[in-house]
């Protein structure tokens, strides 16, 4: 395994590609399903309704859920002949981001709630004695939870970048378009060239490790920023 | 402040008040044993829980100008100086550093404001969390059960703070504390209550020394000693 | 507000490691491109109105490299960027059915038919065909025969270990017609039968590390052979073990938004005379052997 043999070898899978479309992707996937993640976690908190705890066990199972069904129930939908074909999302990277987006949001979703379950009560009546209005309340539960808010982000970031299921399904792992290097690994792993898949899989490891240095040394700014 | 039969059921506990006058600018101490509805009669006038019936004429306060301050108090996760001036934050008052200096002053904090709250002593955080309930001026602060565990220096800083403040500019003070001598001292009114109702009223003078109500002479017997000494 | 903060921060710096990211690519693909045109010139090709042709295909082309190879000399030829999905065959006929693709590479006739007789595919048009071979322990119990009637019979009969791909790839299938054709039909009494549900290689390794036989495409044998020195092929060359590889396009009459262009192109390009040699001559250089067999007509 000399390193001309490397070069040739990621240039064939698709190295840099699979590495820009499991950044772009994961990004994405991310950020909208903390965005859906949080809200719901924030409305099912306030709200009561009959149903409301078996919305909670459902959340709760979603969590859990396997990829890979996500995965097939998100094909079904995007392809041309299912229900949301017009998008054209089969083979995209809308496609692949919309799976995990039904993977994550729930994760996100149940981790932000419990928190909320705990913490929110206490708040409030805080916030009440201090006088704080509906949105000044809101607004300090999320700043009050903020670091268990980042945990779940960062949870589901983690849960994007690693996910091969459904992204193999709706992807479908094309090469320099949809080929994400959990599917490249998998790819590898199909032609039996087992060292190139855990050498790819190393890499991967050291960018979750990076983003969440950096993101710990962000978060570490922010609260030494507060205390002027 | 009156309160007119206002009820509050929780499970086998019920709460009802059929009359009640709460003079402004005067220090209320509320007495009675663990129980007796001191505490939920203090989230029910801070609004934090409703009433099932009944009513509060606040004559003419809004709930901004009403604060209370706990046992164990909530405190932002952040620093000393953010969880002092959250109050004036959100009324989008500018922290004049003055008086901000000021009331540090007054809790003992000086040296502590970008101290992470979380991180003082439970002293040290009753007595942010009370600074905090006063830097914005309100008309009516609940304090409940903050002095129970302080030390006797801790109180004292209460006590001058309260003091000071009933000189400069008095404010309606709603005080819950099993420390009679604080209360014989400080207050202005006492108010005894007994299973969620309100059994005696009166100065410290008539409840605590001519107690009327047999519960309050029963009370006040068992905690003598702590009284006395 | 702080959560807001916090995301708009985690996006910042996934961005900064985009661009970071984005400027190699770049980088990457523009070499590539330089030593492409390099190699020949490339000014007659017109860029085609829709130059992305999706092909669904099976994993034994993809794995040999063979798309790779062929897919920038296609691109120089004709202007098309051929972007392939490579599923077991059933899957890549699904794909077709759900106009998720413009061209299907597959190799399954039966399938293949059934799917033009249904009206989704124009026209069925072979292309190559590579061959299965039988591969097991050099020094075990089955000779080397050129009869795969008499290898399977053995296997059956003597109870030998035979690792069956079993995910209902087109290796399966192939397994399966001819289990059909020498008319064992209890294949999976064999105590030693294993069913394994995964790819050819996977095959490959556990029927190594069991000391039993495969079936597999002589292409991923070639390509794999020297990770099992202990195996050999026992037999090949019977008529029952070719593998016919087909090339449809969609019906634009079912999906009017496939690629037909680019799949009709595709097909006139891979049967042309000049791209068969290629596919004749692919891995001879490597393997000292062909991986596929050019017989378009």
């Amino acid at each position: 395994m000399n390193e001309p043999f490397f070069s040739e070898f990621f240039g064939t899978i698709g190295m840099l590609d699979s590495i820009r479309v499991t950044i772009i992707m994961s990004f994405f996937s991310t950020l909208i399903s903390s965005i859906l993640g949080v809200t719901l976690a924030i409305l099912l908190e306030r709200s009561t309704f009959p149903m409301k705890r078996l919305v909670v066990r459902i959340n709760r199972t979603m969590m859990g859920a396997p990829p890979v069904v996500m995965g097939l129930l998100t094909y079904m939908l995007l392809r041309k002949r299912g229900p949301l074909g017009f998008l054209g999302w089969v083979f995209t990277i809308q496609g692949m981001v919309t799976a995990q987006t039904l993977i994550i949001t729930p994760i996100i979703c149940g981790m932000v709630y419990s928190y909320l379950v705990r913490e929110a009560p206490r708040i409030r009546a805080f916030a009440h004695t201090m006088g704080a209005n509906r949105m000044q309340t809101n607004l300090l539960i999320l700043r009050e939870i903020r670091n268990e808010v980042y945990f779940s982000v960062v949870s589901g970031y983690g849960r994007s970048i690693s996910e091969v299921g459904a992204v193999f399904l709706v992807g479908g792992n094309i090469k320099n378009v949809t080929r994400t290097m959990t599917t490249a690994i998998s790819t590898l792993k199909g032609a039996g060239d087992y060292y190139e898949g855990v050498f790819l899989g190393i890499i991967l490891m050291l960018m979750a490790f990076v983003v969440q240095t950096l993101a710990d040394w962000f978060r570490k700014e922010v609260r030494e920023d507060e205390n002027y | 402040m009156r309160i007119t039969d206002l009820t509050r059921r929780q499970g086998d506990f019920l709460l009802k008040i059929d009359n009640a006058y709460f003079e402004p600018g005067k220090i209320h101490g509320m007495i009675g044993s663990n129980g007796s509805g001191k505490s939920t009669l203090a989230k029910l006038i801070m609004g934090i829980i409703p009433a099932d019936s009944g009513c509060i004429d606040y004559e003419g306060l809004t709930p901004r100008d009403i604060t209370m301050t706990g046992q164990k108090p909530y405190l932002l996760h952040s620093s000393v100086y953010q969880n002092l001036i959250y109050p004036l934050k959100i009324r989008g008052i500018e922290p004049r550093a003055e008086l901000v200096d000021q009331w540090l002053e007054k809790a003992g904090l000086q040296h502590k404001r970008k101290q992470y709250a979380l991180s003082l002593s439970s002293g040290e955080q009753q007595r942010l969390s009370f600074a905090r309930a006063l830097i914005f001026g309100p008309k009516l602060v609940i304090v409940d059960e903050t002095l129970s565990n302080l030390a006797p220096d801790g109180v004292r800083l209460f006590e001058s703070i309260m003091e000071q403040q009933q000189r400069e500019n008095p404010i309606t003070w709603i005080t819950i504390s099993h420390q009679l001598v604080h209360i014989s001292k400080l207050c202005d009114e006492v108010h005894f209550m007994e299973q969620g109702r309100l059994v005696q009223s009166g100065t410290p003078e008539q409840v605590l020394k001519h107690p009327t109500n047999p519960s309050v002479i029963q009370y006040l017997a068992n905690t003598e000693v702590s009284f006395k000494g | 507000m702080m959560n807001k903060l916090l995301t708009a921060s985690l996006a910042a710096l996934m961005a900064l490691s985009l661009v970071a990211c984005g400027g190699d690519t770049t980088s990457g693909s523009q070499s590539q491109q330089s030593s492409a045109s390099g190699s020949s010139s490339q000014n007659e090709v017109k860029t085609p109105e829709d130059p992305i042709l999706l092909m669904a295909t099976t994993t034994s082309t993809d794995d040999t490299g063979l798309l790779d190879y062929l897919a920038p000399m296609f691109k120089e030829d004709t202007g098309y960027e051929l972007q392939w999905t490579a599923v077991g065959t059933g899957d890549a006929i699904q794909k077709g059915m759900d106009g998720e693709v413009s061209v299907l590479l597959v190799h399954a006739k039966a399938k293949e038919e059934a799917f033009v007789n249904d009206g989704y595919g124009v026209e069925r048009v072979e292309v190559m065909y590579n061959d299965f071979v039988i591969v097991g322990p050099t020094d075990g119990p089955v000779a080397y025969t050129e009869d795969v009637n008499a290898a399977f019979s053995q296997i059956r009969n003597d109870e030998l270990t035979f690792v069956s791909r079993g995910d209902n790839s087109g290796t399966h299938t192939k397994e399966l017609g001819v289990w059909s054709a020498i008319g064992v039909e209890d294949y999976e009494s064999n105590p030693n039968y294993v069913s394994a549900g995964a790819g050819m290689a996977d095959t490959l390794v556990m029927a190594d590390e069991m000391g039993g036989y495969c079936l597999t495409d002589r292409g991923t044998w070639l390509a794999k052979k020297a990770d099992f020195p202990q195996m050999s092929i026992v037999c090949e060359g019977d008529d029952n073990l070719l593998n016919q590889y087909g090339v449809i396009a969609v019906n634009p009459e079912k999906y009017p938004d496939t690629n037909i262009d680019g799949a009709n192109a595709f097909i006139e390009w891979i049967t042309s005379d000049e791209i068969q040699e290629v596919i004749g001559q692919y891995g001879v250089e490597e393997y000292g052997e062909p991986l596929f067999f050019p017989n378009a007509k």
